[in-house]
């Protein structure tokens, strides 16, 4: 359970505090909604291009990371689908140092021809680094491609090739800080142990004159179900084979992206889930598995994946991970398993409020969900799902027709 | 345009009490109470890390097979009794050490440390369990070893100490197949005992947890700390080692040289010399390699502690075609360090990054629990610089306030002229080595 203050600044800024009792530390996390979804499909990987340049300075301050290293602080950024967010722990005596820098490139960053052709030439060697220099890592480059079609889900994050990060122009790069780089698109959350008056005055005082704007309402187009299953097969130097099954789900509030997450667990949440238990276990098909749900904003996927054993067939692979799908259709969950997925839902919730940093980055998403209270209610719903009510889900997930399967071959 | 705010420096570092008892069957046991926390998290640690082991794998797999079946419970009873609770067991293994945590709601501390008795106490090792455990190993390894910058880390450490070093060795994947569980019974009982042994446990106010944990721990088998553990052969680093990968796109790079474990006078010195050089966002190998020549999304160095052993490292992947210049680069900021004293401003901004991560560490219930187990990981060491293994004495004379402490005085009194001249006596290019994967 968080407790929070929340304000609305008159620039369109949202503001939510929170009082982190004992701690020494403060957290401030500035997230902005705009991610791979809002992206120009020939610009893809432009808005974890634009978060790069985010620390490259501003004309007020043009070294962003120094004043942060003199305050005994560590900041970061991560962009995925949905929104790109920046996070700042340091000492809570010096919070204002922190605000007083992400104020000033909410407004003031200053972009030259020259910082984003160096920015560029980092990204490229990220994008070598964690997809083309790794084995299997193009697998969910090829799985978004397969599921689909219209989405912009369908890039990765990081661009559906180097050469859209390569052709970024300036230009491309100022229009795309104006539409989605102001108060109006930002959440902004601090954690420390403050009074939450104070904190919501910091706010004020430093981001109150940032200059105000408009939300971007992106009119994103929705992804039409699929009507017949999808394949892909490749060849590659990898050492195992891997099969991965995915399927549509609902967006991250839906009912169903719940369930999903439910059953999800129910068949790879821990080694004693079932598909540990079944298919590595007792079966020695394959020498790992798992179930995933993306949890997108907008609606995600569902995927099984498995690592085949050498003596394993891709047939026989797929036909087991299909009737472990299959068996959450045809009979509900035992309620002992089911309530051990309750137990480790809130176990995790509370485990992943530790420290002052989840706690920040936890209050900055949920605001951006646009439902706040939700932060502390969701082990609540967890708990509300039946195994009755997981069947229906499950049928209407696990739909062959609907899947879509990538055999990544070892060759 | 605001006025910057001004910065305050935090004059020091506030850490939990922590209480140190020795248990009656000797095992030494640190308790840190965290009041108003809904969690704990218990941890055990032996020296039974891969350098002790005389067979492949048999020091992981004894960990990691821990939880694998007990005497009473099947592999999956245990497996789902932790979940039903929602806690975490986890294990961690280096050359030195073998750690298991487990974490925990408070209102579930006693069902997980009944699993935590089937765990430590009573594991039975069951021969199919063993057999299906080295099948999945096997197959694990071989998919870590494709990627680039595991095949790096296993050259640098058998370059650094020589492909047969404990520190350096690693063995074919097949080895698993010769896994017998006998072999994993023996290395448990003669490594798995109160006298190779450490707890460190952050718990709530509950008094009756303290009374059960102590309980549960004290039936951990007494046994006499191992002092006749195999010495460890002088390394023997080779200046060069390269793993060509045709139609790689970047190169791994790994460079460093040996010089001394924790306890050295020198090593926090050395730490604030690593930290200028890639230990910071600000660094000089970021500065140069990322920011400026564009080569790599990242460079790290740091100085890396072993028991009988100390390494500088500095690791970074870079585009295939940059990989020449880059590993110049590297040695010209080497240079550069002995050659010009680092600015005080420089200085200054390390040593706040290296104060801010002592802090971020102990935000939260868990941080003190892991800096407590590199305290007495340090200051338990026995052995030396020698590199030659002796005993290990758990029952660390220091206190976690005072190591964070004496750690802080360190990087305070560090001067831009001791950087220099520990620069000058450290990092001499014919002494270090490197090696590359990908394209030379």
């Amino acid at each position: 359970m968080i407790t929070y203050r929340k304000q609305t600044l008159s620039n369109g800024l949202r503001v939510v505090v929170h009082r982190a009792e004992g701690g020494a530390m403060a957290a401030v996390n500035v997230l902005y909604g705009v991610g791979a979804r809002n992206e120009n499909p020939a610009r893809t990987g432009f808005a974890h291009l634009f978060e790069h340049l985010m620390f490259r300075g501003t004309r007020a301050v043009p070294d962003f990371d120094t004043p942060l290293h003199r305050a005994c602080a560590e900041n970061n950024a991560f962009t995925n689908n949905d929104y790109t967010d920046y996070y700042i722990t340091l000492p809570k005596e010096n919070l204002a140092t922190a605000l007083w820098l992400e104020a000033d490139r909410m407004g003031g960053l200053d972009i030259t021809p020259a910082k984003l052709e160096a920015e560029k030439r980092v990204v490229v060697e990220e994008f070598n680094q964690r997809y083309l220099n790794q084995p299997y890592g193009d697998v969910w480059m090829l799985v978004r491609e397969m599921a689909y079609k219209i989405h912009p889900y369908r890039w990765q994050t990081i661009g559906a090739s180097p050469d859209h990060i390569t052709g970024a122009t300036p230009d491309e790069v100022r229009a795309f800080y104006a539409r989605y780089y102001n108060p109006a698109n930002a959440v902004l959350s601090i954690a420390a142990d403050l009074e939450p008056e104070r904190m919501l005055a910091m706010a004020a005082e430093w981001f109150g004159d940032v200059a105000a704007g408009v939300p971007p309402l992106d009119d994103i187009p929705a992804e039409p179900p699929p009507s017949a299953a999808r394949r892909l097969e490749v060849e590659r130097d990898v050492p195992a084979t891997l099969i991965t099954v995915a399927f549509p789900m609902g967006g991250r509030i839906s009912d169903n992206c719940y369930a999903c997450d439910i059953l999800s667990d129910v068949l790879a949440g821990g080694s004693s889930a079932r598909m540990y238990e079944s298919l590595v276990r007792e079966r020695r098909l394959f020498s790992s598995v798992n179930a995933c749900i993306t949890g997108d904003l907008d609606p995600g996927l569902f995927a099984v994946t498995g690592y085949l054993l050498p003596e394993t067939s891709v047939e026989a692979g797929e036909q087991a991970l299909w009737s472990e799908l299959r068996r959450l259709c045809d009979e509900p969950v035992g309620e002992y398993e089911l309530e051990k997925v309750r137990n480790k839902f809130e176990a995790e919730t509370i485990f992943g409020e530790l420290n002052v940093m989840n706690k920040a980055m936890n209050l900055g998403f949920y605001e951006m969900l646009g439902d706040l209270p939700l932060v502390n209610r969701e082990v609540g719903i967890y708990r509300s799902f039946d195994a009755a009510r997981l069947v229906e889900e499950a049928r209407a997930t696990f739909v062959p027709e609907r899947s879509s399967t990538l055999i990544y071959d070892k060759v | 345009m605001k006025r910057q705010p001004e910065i305050v420096v935090p004059k020091s570092v506030a850490l939990p009490a922590v209480e140190a008892l020795t248990l009656p069957n000797g095992l030494p046991v640190h308790l840190v109470r965290t009041p108003g926390q809904e969690v704990a998290r218990v941890s055990l640690v032996w020296a039974a890390g891969s350098a002790v082991q005389s067979q492949p794998f048999v020091a992981s797999s004894t960990l990691n097979l821990l939880a694998e079946g007990s005497e009473a419970l099947t592999a999956h009873e245990i497996a789902e009794r932790l979940d039903f609770v929602g806690s975490y067991f986890d294990v961690s293994i280096d050359r030195d050490f073998a750690v298991a945590t487990f974490c925990s709601l408070g209102k579930f501390f006693g069902p997980t440390l009944e699993m935590m008795g089937e765990i430590v106490l009573r594991p039975a090792f069951p021969e199919d369990e063993v057999a299906l455990y080295a099948r999945k190993r096997m197959e694990r390894l071989a998919m870590e070893r494709s990627k680039p910058a595991v095949k790096a880390r296993e050259l640098f450490s058998a370059a650094l100490f020589g492909d047969s070093h404990p520190y350096g060795i690693s063995s074919p994947e097949s080895e698993y197949l010769k896994l017998r569980r006998e072999d994993v019974r023996a290395f448990f009982e003669r490594f798995y005992g109160a006298g190779n042994c450490f707890a460190v446990c952050s718990l709530g106010d509950d008094a009756g947890q303290r009374e059960a944990l102590l309980e549960l721990l004290a039936q951990v088998p007494r046994s006499r700390p191992i002092t006749d553990s195999p010495s460890l052969i002088t390394p023997r680093s080779d200046p060069r080692r390269v793993l060509e990968i045709p139609g790689a796109v970047q190169s791994a790079v790994r460079a460093g040289r040996l010089l001394f474990p924790r306890g050295h006078e020198d090593f926090v010195g050395m730490q604030v010399v690593a930290t200028i050089l890639g230990g910071y966002f600000g660094s000089r190998l970021i500065q140069n390699l990322r920011e400026e020549r564009g080569y790599t999304y990242g460079v790290m160095a740091a100085m890396v502690n072993l028991r009988a052993a100390g390494y500088l490292a500095i690791a970074t992947e870079v585009a295939a075609e940059a990989t020449g210049d880059a590993v110049e680069q590297i040695f010209a900021e080497m240079e550069r360090l002995k050659r010009e004293l680092v600015a005080e401003d420089e200085l200054e901004n390390v040593r706040r990054s290296m104060l801010g991560e002592v802090m971020r560490i102990l935000d939260g219930p868990f941080g003190i629990v892991d800096v407590v187990i590199e305290n007495i990981q340090v200051s338990g060491a026995a052995g030396g610089a020698d590199g030659v293994g002796g005993g290990w004495n758990a029952h660390c004379g220091c206190s976690a306030r005072d190591y964070i402490n004496d750690f802080i005085r360190q990087i305070e009194a560090t001067t831009p002229e001791r950087v220099r001249d520990l620069a000058r006596k450290y990092l001499d290019r014919a002494a270090f080595t490197a090696v590359i994967v990908g394209k030379e």
